[in-house]
């Protein structure tokens, strides 16, 4: 290939036991495989065989940009980390996407990804400027917090270097270490910072003065436009009175400030609210910080959020005039909702959310807990989401009456909170040790049965006007905590919405969100709706949404740009801006549908994923009532399965791809490997 | 940041960032991004002409642009003056690359700190070209940085 538009060219083989670095041309990978995830699968499939845990040398670490990245093509900033996650359970091959400035300026240095293998033998981190990859000593940098690391990295080689690095709870393995870049941005699902931490790599520091071509100038400007709705509209500083989302908002003494904040390089977005002078866990002076919709629930958690409609379908079944993604209405960006539509009503119609009594609004305290999880390094979600409303629900229910963490276990004190998430991000004690293997792993240990199962008798719903039955562990599947699943502790969404999300959760290894928040039509609810289990359209619109997570980690773009559900060949335009590459839509969508088939060969080859696997491990959350009451009974949730497998081209019984399957979206040499591997669903006569 | 005692200086027309109470500067890149694809059709850090700074912990952003000195210091130095560096009937000085030899006296005597003027650093020595804003003159639309940019907080001076 002559010139790859859009890409730069490289890829860098990164060995840190020996300390070489060899090059790999883009152009093995891409097209076929569009970039991001997909190159990223492709390399795993290629190079990582059964066997390998997380914290072995063996593991690799692959991180690529898209072809939109660094092209001025807005949200394509956003680029993507895969290796096997050692917060999974089991350990599996997992992704996370993270935002900022690092990916574009890797670009710019003349590089579309890398893959780190092997393990350094001293703290070590790696600076990159234009082409060259130096290793270096990481002694002075060890033990420093996140944003120390960054400043100290940016005295070293220039404020104009972007790093990723990973805190004291990477370096400690933290099973929930996140990797941080500028602003905050963190790829924190997964746990890929401890995976960092095991190869004894701090940070990686980046700098280039190279350039990326778009195919198609006027594309991208177009892009730009087209994209940015609202557009143009400025954006000043706001002073805030209540902090929280609408229905769930507490009153902040003296208020507080707030600003927008783009996330990556070419952002259009600029939604995430960006908190101007906080209390800081670790300094006597003001802070700021980014906050993103997990951080909301470290302020207060007496309520969940409810989204009301119909059902709670607000946000994830859409109209035309109203197609909204959810979480974008965190960031108070939106346009108000367009009342002529005709759905309106039950689309918004509000709903209250229900009583959980977690932990009641405290401003300071919640801004010390979002400070601690971006200082250490860790997946705020894992802490703010699970360890404490266990902690809540467990010491109310008495379950913790023999456990001595060393305090008194008080989710409502900021010393508390201060004290509980040193002594995990240290390991100290057997506690702090036991805690920073994860919730799931650590849970299994004290006893699931009395740790994970005990109901908590403080969740009432408003909705029915009934104490409900929920869990002290939110565990959901694969080691992860429910996320944003309509369960009536963290968003009221309804059955049709929670039954297709926890389909998406089912075939993944990790949290699926937030980059595959589930989407539909308003249309296709109405004739979801009344037995969501037993129509096609669920399946049909969870497949969409999975090809939609797929390209948007590939092209790359972002999911609060993505999928627009009444723009559907976005992404596809993308990418043909980016490449000059002509892509249709039908193309892109079998360009996703091998990027995913390829992830299934991968779970089925290297983790003997099975159907049975998938339906035990995410049949038990759907098995607490949501704030109507409602479940999935197992009949019903295995004709959801069943239309979902058929809808897919994989086998009922087993959940494993076809031939036919791999064939048709030209991943023979898979479909041979798995044969051998003897996993191939027999052909029935 | 800028050195105070040039505060009595003089400028043309130029490329500023609204106060943040008007609106925040959201980080973007935009401004850079739109900037080098209208000049030169490619993105990348070495071709901005418009500069941000971002606050890596604070997360705030400041514009950095070139102010047009009614003296055009830059102007003056420039070895290849008239040719290189040139002044348009609008005071505007901007750069002809073609006859630019990158011999950077053009940055050295911008009395700004960053300095305003960029250099593509080439490992080719032809290519190697200074880059400085020249509020787009020759787009119909004006400045594409003020055009793309998604928060409006750059606009144009009045003077």
């Amino acid at each position: 290939m002559d010139k790859l538009y859009g890409y730069v060219g490289k890829i860098a083989r990164i060995n840190l036991t020996d300390g070489t670095v060899s090059i790999i041309p883009t152009s093995n990978y891409v097209p076929k495989y569009i970039g991001g995830r997909s190159v990223c699968n492709k390399i795993f499939w290629d190079e990582v065989k059964p066997g390998t845990n997380a914290f072995d040398p063996e593991n690799k670490v692959i991180y690529m940009t898209g072809p939109t990245t660094a092209t001025g093509i807005p949200t394509g900033g956003r680029t993507v980390f895969t290796s096997i996650s050692p917060n999974s359970l089991p350990e599996q091959y997992a992704w996370s996407g993270i935002g900022g400035w690092f990916g574009a300026e890797m670009k710019f240095a003349g590089f579309d990804g890398f893959i780190l293998e092997g393990k350094a033998a001293e703290p070590t981190y790696l600076y990159i400027e234009d082409g060259e990859i130096k290793f270096l000593s990481a002694r002075n940098l060890w033990g420093k917090l996140v944003h120390a690391t960054q400043r100290r990295l940016e005295e070293i080689h220039g404020q104009d270097v972007k790093s990723i690095v990973i805190g004291p709870a990477g370096e400690n393995l933290m099973r929930n270490a996140s990797v941080t870049t500028s602003n905050d941005n963190v790829a924190a699902k997964a746990g890929l910072g401890a995976v960092f931490g095991s190869k004894n790599l701090k940070a990686i520091t980046v700098r280039g003065t190279g350039t990326v071509v778009p195919a198609d100038i006027n594309k991208v400007l177009e892009l730009r436009k087209k994209m940015s709705h609202p557009p143009m509209i400025q954006r000043p500083i706001i002073q805030e009175t209540h902090h929280g989302v609408p229905g769930a908002q507490s009153e902040v003494s003296g208020g507080w400030q707030r600003a927008q904040v783009a996330c990556s390089y070419g952002c259009n977005q600029h939604c995430m609210c960006l908190m101007l002078d906080m209390k800081s866990a670790f300094k006597e002076e003001k802070v700021n910080h980014v906050e993103k919709c997990v951080s909301i629930f470290a302020f207060g958690f007496s309520q969940d959020v409810p989204y009301g409609g119909p059902g709670g379908v607000g946000g994830v079944f859409q109209t035309e005039q109203n197609h909204y993604p959810a979480c974008k209405m965190l960031s108070r960006e939106v346009d108000p909702p367009d009342t002529s539509d005709p759905y309106f009503e039950l689309e918004f119609a509000p709903g209250p959310g229900d009583i959980l009594d977690f932990w009641k609004h405290d401003f300071d305290k919640g801004n010390v807990i979002n400070d601690l999880c971006n200082e250490y390094g860790i997946d705020k979600w894992d802490v703010i989401i699970w360890l404490l409303p266990w902690l809540s629900m467990g010491k109310k229910e008495g379950v913790f009456a023999d456990i001595d963490f060393g305090m008194e276990i008080d989710v409502e004190s900021e010393k508390f909170v201060r004290y509980l998430i040193d002594m995990i991000v240290y390991r100290k004690g057997y506690y702090g040790n036991l805690l920073a293997e994860g919730m799931a792993r650590a849970i299994r240990v004290l006893g699931k049965e009395k740790f994970g199962d005990t109901i908590y008798h403080g969740r009432y719903s408003r909705m029915i006007d009934k104490q409900l039955d929920l869990p002290i562990s939110l565990e959901t599947a694969w080691g992860h905590s429910v996320h944003w699943q309509g369960r009536g502790f963290e968003a009221s969404i309804a059955k049709p919405a929670w039954v297709a999300t926890n389909l998406h959760q089912m075939t993944a290894t990790r949290d699926t969100q937030t980059i595959q928040h589930h989407h539909d039509t308003f249309e296709n609810y109405l004739q979801l709706k009344d037995d969501p289990c037993r129509s096609v359209l669920t399946a049909r619109g969870v497949i969409m949404g999975e090809h939609k997570a797929e390209m948007k980690d590939s092209v790359t773009c972002c999911d609060w740009q993505s999928p627009d559900l009444f723009w559907t060949d976005m992404e596809a335009q993308m990418f043909t801006a980016a490449t000059g590459i002509p892509m249709s839509e039908e193309e892109m969508n079998l360009a996703a549908e091998r990027s995913r088939n390829l992830f299934r060969a991968i779970i089925i080859r290297n983790y003997e994923r099975t159907r049975e696997l998938e339906v035990n491990a995410i049949f038990p959350i759907m098995q607490y009532p949501d704030p109507w009451g409602e479940t999935v009974t197992w009949d019903e949730w295995n004709d959801l399965v069943d239309l979902y497998y058929a809808e897919r081209g994989w086998d009922k019984e087993t959940g494993w791809p076809t031939r036919e399957t791999y064939d048709r979206m030209g991943l023979k040499e898979v479909a041979d490997e798995m044969e051998l591997n003897g996993k191939m669903p027999l052909i029935k006569k | 940041m800028e050195d105070n005692t040039i505060t009595a200086r003089t400028y043309g027309r130029h490329i500023v960032q609204v106060p943040s109470d008007v609106s925040f500067c959201a980080g973007c890149n935009a401004c850079e991004i739109v900037c080098t694809l209208a000049h030169d059709g490619v993105v990348g850090p070495c071709y901005n002409r418009i500069f941000m700074e971002k606050g890596t912990h604070s997360m705030v952003t400041v514009i950095h642009s070139c102010q047009h000195c009614s003296d055009h210091p830059c102007y003056e130095a420039c070895a290849r003056k008239d040719h290189a560096m040139c002044l348009d009937e609008n005071g505007v000085v901007y750069i002809n690359e073609e006859n630019c030899i990158g011999c950077k006296r053009c940055i050295k005597a911008c009395v700004f700190d960053p300095p305003r003027i960029n250099y593509v650093k080439s490992t080719d020595k032809s290519k190697r070209k200074a880059k400085k804003c020249d509020l787009c003159r020759t787009r119909p639309e004006g400045p594409a940085c003020v055009q793309y940019c998604q928060v409006s907080c750059l606009s144009l001076s009045d003077k």
